[in-house]
């Protein structure tokens, strides 16, 4: 076998030797989550819901699996809203800050 | 032929002319290991997401029922509770006391729940809090998410007074949720269920919504039409539901990644189209004098299909390997906001893979296989013309 073919047989083998690489260190990874597993079942059940906390913004729902199902203004039947009824209006800022500074003075 | 088998042969063939060519292999194989990295990235990502709502699943009510007041959720009433708790099958009825408080210094929101007295001690379960110690009731204390701790700047034994419409009471932290539960707790606020409504502006006897519990879940549905003929006008929202949602809000997500790929999707089959529609001059010359030189069609497509293999196996392993790292290695910073979500207290966990060896191999089935195959034909067509007609053009 030339040094060219040796060459490019590798390249070949490049492919299902990075599969089985990912596939292992994907493995180890999952195993380590699933031995959190307790943390996660003891949390869970005093939350609402068991969303992830990625969309917590002024503007974004936190709960979506609760919220959204049968919302008054969902885009869509059982279709999460990419930007919720409501949305266009900014919560009152400015009244809020005031509640935060009468309650620090408290 | 060489020493080594016709294979080998071939092989070194293939390399070697693809060596002549570098510059149009170099190209070819950078856009097919870009495509497949984005497509990965977007179905690593998807696919973790998913899994990581699963596994918080375990914890659901079968049912949440919620009141509706001109259309919206509002509060109800704990006696709303009764009723319900007289339905076949139920096993339990839980109003409960959460919602949403916006922090200005943070700009966002945060999520304050109210525990019951009698839920069962986080203390002593591995993972769940990262410092201090679970909440004590009437004590004014709470459990904080740690992104919500570090931004606030909060250590243990530090209070924190929230923005309310009533007075509330500044509550002390004493204990911080940990990274195994991050996903879902950055943003979370536990105190006792008092505290939660002083901070929330709800009466005594008022619940944001009622948490089922079912002898036999598998009536969920059975008893979500229950639930309405006794509370007309509620919502109701069962456990398959809950689960249902975050198969499509990711689903719908990594679609609108995928039509705005579309221009570098189009840009690719451009190029496999031009690999199907022909050879080159010089490429069709190629082919006439292997044939002149002995080699069969069978010879010259192998050598093509090699040719091919060697482009789509590197770029396929190089774009594999890339979205991995991208994803599970660096965080998928830029996919991550366009996919995940904007939340301000975002978790710093990094996301658990779930994709496997099936998902992997089908991955690359689906960027190998075409791509090989899509070179055989203008091989085919060039291998059956005469050596001299084709050398003559």
């Amino acid at each position: 076998m030339t040094r060219t073919a040796t060459r490019a047989a590798l390249v070949l083998l490049a492919l299902p030797a990075v599969i089985g690489v990912l596939a292992v260190d994907a493995h180890a990874r999952r195993a380590r989550r699933d031995a959190q597993g307790p943390a996660i079942d003891a949390v869970s059940p005093r939350l609402p819901a068991g969303d992830l906390a990625l969309s917590g913004g002024a503007r974004w729902l936190r709960f979506p699996s609760m919220e959204e199902p049968g919302a008054a203004f969902a885009d869509g039947i059982a279709v999460p809203d990419p930007d919720p009824a409501g949305g266009a209006m900014a919560p009152p800022i400015e009244a809020w800050i005031t509640a935060a500074a009468r309650e620090r003075a408290r | 032929m060489t020493p080594g088998g016709p294979i080998p042969s071939l092989l070194g063939f293939a390399a070697g002319s693809l060596w002549r060519r570098k510059g149009r292999a170099i190209a070819l194989g950078i856009g097919l290991g870009l495509t497949v990295m984005l497509v990965a990235a977007v179905l690593f990502l998807t696919e973790s997401l998913r899994a990581e709502a699963a596994r918080a699943q375990t914890g659901l009510p079968d049912v949440v029922v919620q009141r509706l007041v001109a259309g919206r959720p509002t509060v109800l009433s704990e006696d709303d509770a009764k009723p319900l708790a007289g339905i076949d099958s139920v096993a339990a009825v839980r109003p409960r006391v959460w919602g949403y408080v916006f922090l200005p210094a943070l700009q966002g929101n945060v999520t304050v729940v109210g525990v019951r007295d009698g839920a069962p001690s986080l203390d002593g379960i591995s993972g769940a809090l990262e410092d201090g110690r679970d909440m004590r009731h009437g004590a004014h204390e709470m459990i904080a998410g740690s992104a919500l701790a570090r931004y606030m700047g909060l250590a243990i034994g530090d209070t924190l007074g929230m923005p309310s419409a009533r007075p509330s009471p500044q509550l002390r932290l004493v204990g911080t949720f940990g990274s195994a539960v991050d996903l879902y707790t950055a943003d979370v606020v536990l105190c006792d269920e008092a505290d939660a409504r002083a901070i929330l502006g709800l009466d005594p006897g008022q619940a944001t919504d009622l948490a089922i519990d079912l002898k036999n879940p598998e009536e969920a549905r059975v008893v979500a039409g229950t639930v309405i003929d006794r509370m007309p006008g509620a919502r109701v929202v069962d456990k398959s539901t809950l689960a249902r949602i975050y198969t499509l809000a990711y689903g719908r997500r990594a679609g609108l990644i995928f039509a705005a790929c579309i221009p570098a999707l189009i840009a690719l089959i451009v190029l496999a189209l031009d690999r199907s529609s022909g050879l080159s001059p010089d490429e069709r010359r190629e082919i006439a004098i292997l044939k002149a030189v002995g080699f069969s069609i069978r010879d010259v497509l192998l050598a093509r299909m090699l040719e091919a293999l060697l482009i789509a196996s590197a770029a396929t392993a190089a774009g594999l390997l890339l979205a991995y790292a991208w994803v599970f290695w660096l965080g998928a910073p830029g996919l991550r906001g366009a996919l995940v979500g904007w939340s301000v207290l975002y978790p710093q966990t990094k996301l658990t893979p779930a994709v496997d060896l099936a998902q992997l191999l089908g991955i690359a089935a689906a960027t190998v296989g075409p791509f090989v195959g899509l070179s055989i034909v203008p091989a085919y067509r060039a291998a059956i013309v005469e050596p001299m007609e084709a050398m003559r053009g």
